[in-house]
């Protein structure tokens, strides 16, 4: 037995000589054992949930059951791999340099009105793509990535479900996204794609009829701005044609955790991350989108600079 | 803007340059410079965007960087010298010191990486006044302090002319081009200022002239990159064949005049005996060349296909003024004649 638990029950003996207090000692020594029994002898080996799991699970995140030094995998042959394909990447670079900026001649910047970005054609297409719902925050939605037919298209699928997570705090749910990773130079250093030739997206798709979202993330500088999208409406007509898709740049509103801002600016096209595809309408059951294309180009009868007029919030009377 | 702010923000400016330019004394100077920065600060996020609050917050951290470096060294100067004269600066370490933080405001490499950042999130004519009139404000007070070390000044030149040179080579867009050719044109004033500040006057005030022409063409043309420039034949057809020479007086091409100042400096590292310098010097200048030349390439050598459907875009006038922008052309294309007239104009 501990000398402490002694020593306590001691003190407590000597403290407690009326009768009515006999109820308090057995309830303080009922805890006393309780917490002794936390400090316990189980080798480090074996995870422990106190240890590791000190905060509250949120629904739908993976159970963490290892120590974060059991998590680090090493591998000579990855990291052999690694160093290839960076040195290989920073070669491109260098040699990119002599033919032009982005490795194209300055005659194709001059020249060029359609630029396709994302053509999926490849299991490796695929690749450059994350997708994701809510069965992160715990709700059931489902959402898959696959090659069409004929390995020529991208097929995103799956199953929506707005049941929110029993969390006690969310109140809405049921969305699912595609969205395409940062593009990376050599040493993963962030790359973006310069758009500033061009002043319109444009999407060959097929969808089922349902209301998507495309979302453009451009690079920030202030950590606050991390969430900063913009975003604009992809109405798709279900059916088996498929939909050629064309909007300017100059329609996409800027959005922040997914809320409208009431401080409007224009999308600037130099430096642009990622594209998404949202869908959150609210209407249960299967989805599915399929992309053939996704490009940008130039409509010179185009002139809009920004679609949204933006009004002074305290005009002087 | 409200004209009444505008006004004050644009006194602001002129009182921050002015002020330095009348002090001899550091904390006058410093003072002018930080009015300087406070007054360009608005106007720079007068639009709003999320770019340009970028481009304010890294153009304020390193102007702020400058001047505090600026002040300790001035104050570490009055401690070790007893004095507070801008002219009089005797000890190697704070003249060191504010070489390096003028450099910093003004944009030498190696201190130069904010710079094309900053541009490239402003708008046209705020750019141009952070190119031409903050540079003015520093280069009073570089012109009267004398380098104890005179290596410190030839590697930030060289270093400048070289970053400059390079780092234009792969841009796109016509705001980082300027931004890489105003510190190349820097490398070039610092190189020859501890053998004659004449010239470096001279130098700054013709690449002031010719970089104020260069960005009022591309106002009028809204041209923020290649492609759009090379669509400028159908806006304003006249001063697309204007414009390259406006370009290659940036190189240092004879007859042009930005010739002058190159053809001066190198004149004065040769006979200073530092032909190797000079000969690196003229090298590099051949790199920003390159990338004058294909501005001009785009803009006046080729005709761009247009596929304008409605009214030709140079039957619109634009609402910008004509005079500065032909009053500098003029002098950045035909000024060359004129440089014995414009030594002894300079020379004290």
């Amino acid at each position: 037995m501990y000398p402490y638990s002694e020593s306590f029950r001691s003190a407590l003996k000597c403290r407690c000589q009326r009768s009515h207090v006999s109820l308090h000692r057995r309830l303080l020594s009922s805890i006393h054992q309780q917490q002794l029994l936390l400090p316990s002898i189980t080798p480090l080996t074996v995870p422990r949930r106190a240890v590791i799991q000190g905060q509250y699970r949120r629904p739908g995140q993976p159970k963490e059951d290892k120590f974060p030094w059991q998590k680090i995998k090493f591998d000579f042959a990855k990291g052999v791999e690694g160093i290839k394909k960076h040195f290989t990447l920073l070669k491109t670079e260098f040699f990119d340099r002599w033919v032009g900026p982005e490795g194209k001649p300055i005659i194709d910047h001059m020249l060029e009105q359609n630029r396709v970005i994302w053509e999926f054609r490849g299991p490796e297409s695929l690749e450059g793509w994350t997708v994701s719902s809510d069965c992160e925050i715990g709700g059931q939605s489902e959402v898959y990535l696959k090659l069409g037919k004929n390995n020529n298209t991208c097929f995103l699928y799956g199953t929506l479900s707005s049941t929110p997570p029993k969390d006690g705090e969310t109140r809405y749910s049921g969305y699912c996204t595609m969205r395409s990773k940062q593009p990376l130079a050599s040493f993963d250093r962030k790359k973006h794609y310069d758009w500033t030739n061009f002043n319109t997206l444009f999407l060959r798709i097929r969808g089922d009829g349902r209301p998507w979202m495309i979302n453009i993330a451009t690079e920030t500088y202030f950590s606050h701005q991390k969430d900063d999208i913009y975003c604009y409406f992809l109405y798709t007509r279900g059916g088996p044609y498929w939909q050629d898709v064309k909007i300017p740049f100059s329609k996409f509103f800027l959005t922040h955790r997914g809320r409208i801002q009431d401080d409007q600016h224009p999308l600037w096209l130099d430096k642009i991350n990622t594209i998404g595809f949202t869908l959150g309408d609210k209407a249960d059951g299967p989805f599915q989108l399929e992309i053939d294309y996704i490009g940008v180009c130039k409509d010179y009868a185009h002139t809009e600079e920004f679609a949204y007029e933006v009004y002074k919030r305290n005009p002087e009377v | 803007m409200n004209p009444y702010v505008l006004i004050t923000l644009l006194f602001g400016l002129g009182l921050g340059t002015t002020i330095t330019f009348t002090s001899s004394h550091w904390l006058l100077a410093w003072m002018g410079l930080e009015i300087n920065t406070l007054a360009i600060i608005p106007l720079m996020t007068q639009h709003h965007h999320p770019r340009a609050v970028e481009a304010t917050t890294k153009y304020f951290l390193t102007q702020a960087t400058a001047a505090a470096m600026l002040l300790f060294a001035s104050t570490t100067n009055a401690w070790l010298t007893g004095q507070w004269e801008i002219q009089q600066m005797t000890h190697p370490f704070p003249t060191t010191m504010i070489i390096l933080a003028l450099a910093l405001k003004v944009g030498l490499a190696p201190m130069h990486s904010w710079l094309p950042e900053v541009l490239q999130g402003l708008s046209l004519t705020t750019g141009l006044i952070l190119s031409t009139w903050q540079k003015l404000a520093p280069f009073a007070l570089l012109l009267q302090i004398q380098p104890a070390d005179p290596f410190i000044l030839i590697t930030l030149g060289l270093t400048s002319t070289l970053v400059g040179g390079w780092g234009g080579l792969n841009q796109t867009q016509l705001r980082k081009i300027l931004a890489y050719s105003s510190i190349a044109h820097l490398g070039w004033m610092m190189l020859i200022l501890q053998f004659s500040p004449t010239i470096t006057l001279l130098t700054l005030i013709t690449y002031l002239l010719m970089t104020t022409s260069t960005f009022l063409v591309f106002k009028l043309n809204k041209a923020t990159n290649i492609a759009t420039l090379a669509i400028s034949w159908t806006k304003t057809p006249a001063l697309t064949s204007l414009t390259p020479l406006i370009l290659l007086s940036l190189g240092g091409l004879p007859p042009l005049t930005g010739f002058m100042p190159k053809w001066l400096i190198l004149q004065e590292l040769t006979k200073q005996d530092l032909s190797t310098l000079a000969t690196l010097t003229a090298l590099t200048a051949l790199l920003s060349l390159f990338f004058y030349l294909r501005l001009s390439y785009a803009m006046a050598l080729t005709l761009s296909p247009n596929n304008a459907t409605g009214t030709t875009p140079w039957r619109l006038s634009s609402t910008q003024s004509n005079l500065p922008l032909a009053l500098s052309t003029t002098t950045s294309i035909l000024l060359l004649p004129l440089a014995p007239a414009a030594m002894a104009l300079f020379t004290p």
